[in-house]
């Protein structure tokens, strides 16, 4: 089964996340820092990861660039989270290697589309 | 030479030259008179009666021996009685002869009278003799005889007179042609001369008096660098030409000295432009000492201010070196004794009483140097800043110009000091206003950011309930839910539209301008607004003239018109147009979006730009809102200097015109 892995503080959201994409029949490994997102990316080697921007300590661009840096997960897809519509967020997001990016307030729905979307193309 | 001679030797010259010739002519006239006077008083008073005393002589004696012949002849008594008178008139006529005779003549009346005395000794024989004897006979043929002697000795006497008579008359017609001649000659000598003198006396005054009254006149109309010839002419046009080339050194030394002066005051008005433009304190001071040292000439000039006005140092010299060498006494020195407005210069005679130097200040400046020494105080507004002080080492001192060039320096120092505190303060205000700015923005979008964490939640969950993720919801409960999710939109919305207000309401200043394609502008937002159009079946319609360029934000250009084609569209009916048109004005773009839609009441539309407002009809038709769209496009338009109105009727259909300068 595809490893999704969810990065978010916010437990609500990152339940929210996790409950829409084991619906759609993804595993999900869920996590609330930087520090242990990097941790279960290494351990798990997650097919994809949703990274929320604003986390406390690592945020989650660095943990992108650390993904993308390592060459165990450099190959990972990365889907970030971000609340502000600020262009330099999303600039640094692709920067840091990114795949794609979603703003809060999202629509699970459009979320697991967009995950599915990647994963469909990256099979491919 | 000739050249030489001066104009009054020469007209005296000919002026007395003019004088004898006259004097001539008239000594020659007046000669010529006497002369002819005295030819004729000797023909009047002497030739004309010798001749008559003569003629009388020849008539005495004729008579006389007329009758006395008669009367020898006839013996008639009566004709001796002629005779007797005639003997006695002899005598008279005799001495009448001999008195008007003069010494030339005396020879020939002398004979004359001897024939005479010898002809009247033989009459008075002959008187004795019996008439009409022998011996009267014989007498008269002696007679006659002696008679004839004395009648040639009278003709040639009278002859000798009538020759004198010629000959005087003749001298006196030669006097008068001789007179006559020489007195045309010393009138027409007197005419030429008068007339060489006039030319020559021209020719020597008038053409070299003539030049230099051109010379005056050039140099009038701004030949200045002429000069009149002063080697040329009669001495005393040399003196004019002397006198008028030194008039015009004279002028040319005080127009060289006025200029100087005006350049000087040119230079200074430049350094108070520059003092002026400087926008910090320390660069209007050093500006100052710099020009200052360079246009009035000193060895030392400083500034020092009043303690507490600004940051710079306490003195400032034109040879910082010198600040802790020779200027260090008087850095110490308070200038509190200046008062606003005050100078102080080395002998200056005008210098008012009460601005004194304490002796502080006098000891500092000799420590300087011993030359003359400027102080000005230097205000702005109505404070007192401080002072500039001038030093020369030596050499002269302050003319009443350089006081006035430092006072005006001082003057402009005081206004750029003090232009250049509150431009420092008005600095520090912006700085203050740029952080309070930026404090707002991150607030602004921590906030938002923290909205939208929770908002995310709501709206996720709402979506997985409504999605029957889990389980299936009865239609109350889903109408409910709808509610929440469309609630949960509008906030979103509301969040948006905040953050997009409060950074563009931010300051005009962060409207990065440059140039922008408007026709493509419009295209994006068209094809942006075309799914939810077509999803209310709004036809879209473009009018858009190409090129279209201004000068403008493009980000903010696409928010405008995002924000009033979605107006538009939210607010048109099925089935109705909305219609975006574009075109070029007078240095303007005028931009105009129409719909047929609801159209706004006229009593709301004054109020359609501010905050949150929404227009009564579209509440009531539950048409979603957050009352910021227009409040955000008007803001916009605002920062790029246009213009925007609105014509709108209810039922009939909305068009805003928006107007926007092309630079």
């Amino acid at each position: 089964m595809t490893v999704v892995l969810v990065a978010d503080d916010d437990a609500d959201i990152r339940d929210l996340v996790a409950f829409k994409l084991e619906q759609a029949g993804l595993e999900v490994v869920a996590v609330e820092d930087g520090q242990a997102a990097l941790e279960q990316a290494r351990a798990h080697r997650p097919a994809l990861a949703v990274l929320d921007v604003s986390m406390p300590g690592l945020s989650g661009i660095d943990v992108c660039r650390m993904l993308r840096a390592d060459p165990v997960t450099a190959g990972m897809l990365i889907i970030m989270l971000t609340a502000r519509v600020q262009e330099q967020d999303v600039e640094g997001g692709f920067s840091a290697g990114a795949d794609d990016y979603v703003t809060k307030p999202f629509s699970p729905r459009e979320l697991v589309s967009r995950i599915q979307a990647l994963l469909s193309r990256a099979r491919a | 030479m000739r050249r030489d001679r001066s104009v009054g030797r020469l007209l005296t010259r000919a002026f007395g030259l003019l004088v004898a010739l006259i004097v001539l002519s008239g000594a020659a006239e007046t000669t010529a008179l006497i002369m002819q006077r005295r030819v004729v008083d000797e023909l009047s008073s002497h030739v004309q009666p010798l001749e008559l005393a003569n003629a009388e002589m020849h008539s005495v004696l004729a008579d006389a021996q007329r009758s006395l012949r008669g009367y020898l002849l006839t013996g008639d008594g009566q004709l001796l009685d002629t005779y007797h008178v005639a003997r006695s008139s002899y005598a008279v006529t005799g001495r009448k002869l001999r008195d008007l005779a003069q010494d030339r003549e005396a020879g020939r009346v002398s004979r004359q009278l001897q024939e005479a005395d010898a002809w009247w000794v033989l009459a008075e024989r002959q008187r004795e003799a019996p008439p009409r004897s022998e011996a009267a006979a014989g007498y008269v043929t002696e007679g006659k005889r002696l008679f004839q002697q004395f009648a040639a000795e009278n003709r040639a006497f009278d002859a000798d007179l009538a020759g004198r008579v010629a000959d005087l008359q003749e001298r006196s017609a030669r006097l008068s042609v001789v007179t006559t001649v020489v007195v045309v000659v010393l009138t027409l000598l007197a005419a030429v001369t008068a007339a060489l003198a006039a030319v020559h006396v021209a020719g020597r005054i008038t053409r070299p008096l003539a030049r230099v009254v051109s010379v005056i006149d050039r140099r009038r109309s701004g030949e200045l660098d002429l000069r009149a010839d002063a080697g040329e002419g009669p001495i005393e046009i040399q003196a004019v030409a002397q006198a008028v080339n030194e008039m015009a050194e004279r002028g040319d030394r005080i127009r060289r000295a006025e200029q100087d002066v005006a350049r000087l005051r040119a230079a200074v008005r430049q350094l108070g432009y520059r003092i002026r433009a400087h926008l910090k304190v320390e660069d209007a001071i050093h500006e100052a000492v710099r020009g200052l040292a360079e246009i009035i000439g000193a060895d030392h000039v400083l500034v020092r201010m009043a303690p507490g006005q600004t940051d710079v140092p306490p003195l400032v010299s034109l040879h910082d070196e010198h600040v802790g060498g020779v200027l260090k006494e008087l850095a110490d020195c308070d200038v509190g004794w200046l008062g606003l407005g005050d100078v102080w210069a080395t002998d200056d005679p005008s210098a008012e009483a009460d601005v004194q130097p304490p002796e502080a200040e006098r000891h500092a400046w000799a420590a300087v140097g011993d030359g003359p020494v400027l102080t000005v105080a230097v205000g702005g507004g109505d404070e007192r800043l401080g002072a500039l002080t001038l030093i020369r080492d030596g050499g002269p001192g302050w003319t009443a110009v350089d006081v006035r060039l430092v006072e005006s320096i001082a003057a402009d120092l005081g206004r750029g000091v003090h232009h250049a505190r509150l431009y420092e303060r008005e600095q520090h205000l912006v700085a203050r206003l740029q952080e309070l700015d930026t404090a707002k923005n991150d607030f602004m979008s921590t906030v938002s950011h923290e909205l939208r964490t929770p908002l995310t939640s709501i709206a996720g969950y709402v979506e997985l309930l409504l999605d029957a993720e889990a389980g299936e919801l009865e239609p109350p409960q889903q109408r409910m839910l709808q509610v929440i999710g469309r609630n949960t939109r509008r906030l979103r919305e509301l969040i948006e539209d905040m953050l997009i207000l409060s950074k563009i309401e931010s300051g005009a200043f962060r409207t990065t301008r440059a140039p922008v394609d408007l026709v493509a502008v419009a295209e994006q937002v068209l094809a942006a607004i075309a799914p939810a159009a077509a999803k209310a079946t709004v036809e879209l319609r473009t009018e858009v003239e190409r090129p279209l360029e201004l000068s403008a934000d493009a980000e903010q250009l696409d928010r405008v018109l995002m924000n009033l084609l979605s107006n538009a569209v939210k607010f048109t009916p099925a089935g109705g147009t909305v219609t975006l048109a574009a075109r070029r004005g007078d240095d303007e773009v005028v931009l105009v979006v129409a719909d047929t839609g609801i159209g706004i009441p006229a009593a709301e539309q004054q109020s359609l730009f501010g905050r949150f407002f929404r227009a009564s009809n579209a509440i009531r038709q539950a048409i979603p809102g957050t009352g910021l769209g227009l409040a955000i496009v008007r803001t916009i338009v605002e920062n790029h200097g246009g213009r925007i109105e609105v014509a709108s009727a209810v039922g009939e259909g909305t068009t805003v015109t928006i107007r926007l300068p092309v630079q």
